[in-house]
């Protein structure tokens, strides 16, 4: 029975709705406002270090296909569980729930902003709509599964038109005279690329969806190239509209850019429809973090990396304590508040560190597979040698350098990665050295990490130490 | 024109694919057999962590072809990465030079045989 293949336009489609969010358009109003339209030279060298990226993913997903795990599951083959529990715990649990609670303060923001007479704080729209959705998620239903996409879309395609109208000036009587550019100064436009970075990062969730593609050796990775280049091009226009309509010192301070943009290039009808699709499109994405990030926690868990409790699944299925913990930690940062755009991107910057470190240890995976698998079949290879994957830790390195052109930002967001990295390594050295009586930096043969795939694997194998369980022999009548 | 054999020693469900792609590199014959054998790991499964003891036999498909040395590279590029799940059991590829080809009902031998010839 041949089963029907996704083509080109699904990979792209799939690709765009997976990278943009709402918080993207804080990072895009927040580093426009700060030197003008050449944020966009800034947004190019993101965008094509994240090509870069989606190219070293391609290559390891060719070579260890279909792994539920992902990075988790490609570290661990190559360099051991010690980096791969810290590059994971730290790149994807604590990185997604920092930038998922700015995401959650868009919310609270927009709709502070569209009914100011409420005279509600942003914090507590975000707290009721986080315990509505942890709730939903320990009932263990994704109402928003179906309708993600669309509401993905339909904020891509909103930003397009808006963009676009903007940029060819609709509405003359509201158009900003102000300067194009506020800074050319080189250090300015590299300190914003961590930014800018934000605003193409998590192609990579794309992956899972390449056994379902056809010809998935050219199609995956270049519909994630081609999904990179459009979600560009469409932020190029909001930057050039952000231009035309809204004051650069405005849009810097605005924790809801879309909102103040929409409502000055179409009046009401500009804000209602901006607050429309950010707010889906927030709750909608929201929701499946919180649900995702339980389910990377129990797949952790059941290869050994993290705790058992994580296994944990309540009757409806649900994986439980990891819902409560990443929707109540989301929670608490949001109780708290994060109603400035400095606080918001702040938080964004140091998520984004994280993302970065994550994305280095991708590149340097393709190199150690390279050399210990240097014949195995790629179905994609990354052209030009060791050159790409080097060029892209290089310049990921020097972004994480360069994360912020504010000194001040820059030593607070180190500060805060430091902490955070020095919590993860004591945990990844007690766990590892003390629970799984492993080597921190041994790496796990290709074919176990395979094998751990297999839904059979920890009932012949004790998860933690990877040692096979005493079985019972069965008696021969 | 120099002859390779080319055997393959693969799971069930792959064959099909090969089969799809004869034409592609000049091969006009294809003899498959149901196996049963064991590799390296004696037949163990990738979940179970330990390589057996005694040899398991598992159910395996063997397939034979022969066809021109020189389009064996690419073939056997082709035939690696459509094989290649990463798990243990993808299978083997052997390949072997070959001295002599006859078609008994011509009598015609080597290229000749293999391939069609007007009479």
């Amino acid at each position: 029975m041949n089963e029907k293949k996704l083509g080109l336009p699904s990979v792209i489609a799939t690709s765009v709705g997976l990278i943009v969010a709402t918080s993207c358009l804080l990072s895009l109003g927040q580093g426009s406002s700060a030197i003008g339209e050449t944020f966009i030279i800034s947004m190019i060298i993101a965008c094509v270090l994240n090509i870069l990226f989606a190219l070293s993913v391609s290559e390891i997903n060719s070579l260890m296909p279909d792994l539920t795990g992902g990075l988790a599951q490609y570290t661990l083959a190559c360099m051991g569980p010690f980096i791969t529990i810290i590059v994971m715990v730290g790149g994807y649990l604590v990185c997604n729930t920092m930038i998922s609670s700015a995401e959650c303060a868009m919310f609270g923001n927009t709709l502070n902003n569209v009914f100011p007479e409420l005279g509600l704080s942003g914090s507590v729209y975000c707290v009721v709509l986080l315990v509505i959705l942890i709730a939903v998620n320990l009932r263990g239903i994704d109402m928003f599964a179906k309708i993600q996409n669309v509401v993905a879309y339909g904020l891509i395609t909103s930003l397009l038109i808006m963009g676009i109208l903007g940029t060819i000036k609709i509405n003359p009587a509201n158009v900003v005279m102000q300067p194009v550019v506020l800074s050319s100064n080189f250090s300015d436009v590299t300190g914003l690329c961590g930014l800018a970075f934000f605003l193409f990062i998590g192609c990579e969730y794309a992956i899972p969806i390449a056994n379902q593609v056809e010809n998935p050796r050219k199609k995956l990775p270049l519909g994630m190239i081609i999904s990179l280049v459009l979600i560009c091009i469409m932020q190029i226009f909001m930057v050039i509209g952000f231009k035309n309509y809204t004051p650069w010192a405005d849009l810097g301070e605005s924790t809801t850019p879309h909102v103040l943009y929409g409502t000055a290039l179409l009046g009401k009808f500009g804000t209602y429809w901006m607050a429309l699709v950010s707010i889906l499109a927030v709750v909608s994405s929201v929701n499946t973090i919180i649900s995702s990030l339980a389910y990377i926690a129990y797949g952790m868990a059941k290869i050994g990396l993290l705790p058992g409790f994580f296994m944990k699944t309540n009757k409806k299925g649900a994986p439980w304590i990891g819902i409560l913990i990443f929707g109540g930690v989301m929670l608490v940062i949001n109780a708290f508040g994060l109603s400035t755009s400095g606080s918001l991107s702040f938080l964004i910057l140091t998520g984004t560190v994280f993302w970065m470190a994550a994305y280095i240890v991708t590149h340097i995976n393709v190199l150690i597979l390279r050399k210990k698998l240097p014949k195995a079949p790629r179905v994609f290879k990354v052209p030009g040698g060791p050159v790409i994957p080097v060029i892209g830790s290089i310049g990921l390195l020097w972004m994480i350098w360069d994360i912020a052109s504010d000194n001040a930002t820059r030593m607070s967001i180190y500060s805060v990665c430091l902490i955070i990295l020095a919590f993860l390594a004591v945990y990844a050295f007690v766990w590892v050295k003390k629970v799984m009586k492993k080597d921190l930096f041994k790496a796990y043969p290709v074919e176990e990490v395979m094998a751990m795939e297999n839904e059979l694997y920890p009932v012949y194998n004790d998860p933690k130490t990877g040692e096979p369980r005493v079985r019972p022999v069965a008696s021969v009548k | 024109m120099e002859l390779s054999r080319v055997e393959i020693i693969t799971s069930n469900a792959k064959v099909e694919t090969l089969l799809s792609t004869m034409g592609q590199y000049g091969i006009t014959g294809i003899t498959v057999s149901q196996v049963m054998g064991c590799g390296v790991q004696y037949g163990s499964q990738e979940y179970e962590g330990e390589k057996k003891k005694d040899p398991t036999l598992l159910p395996k498909q063997a397939v034979m072809l022969v066809m021109p040395t020189k389009d064996v590279p690419d073939f056997l590029k082709y035939v690696e990465e459509k094989l290649y799940t990463g798990h243990i059991g993808d299978g083997k590829i052997f390949v072997s030079d070959v001295s002599k080809v006859i078609r008994v009902r011509t009598g015609e031998e080597d290229f000749d045989a293999l391939f069609p010839q007007v009479h």
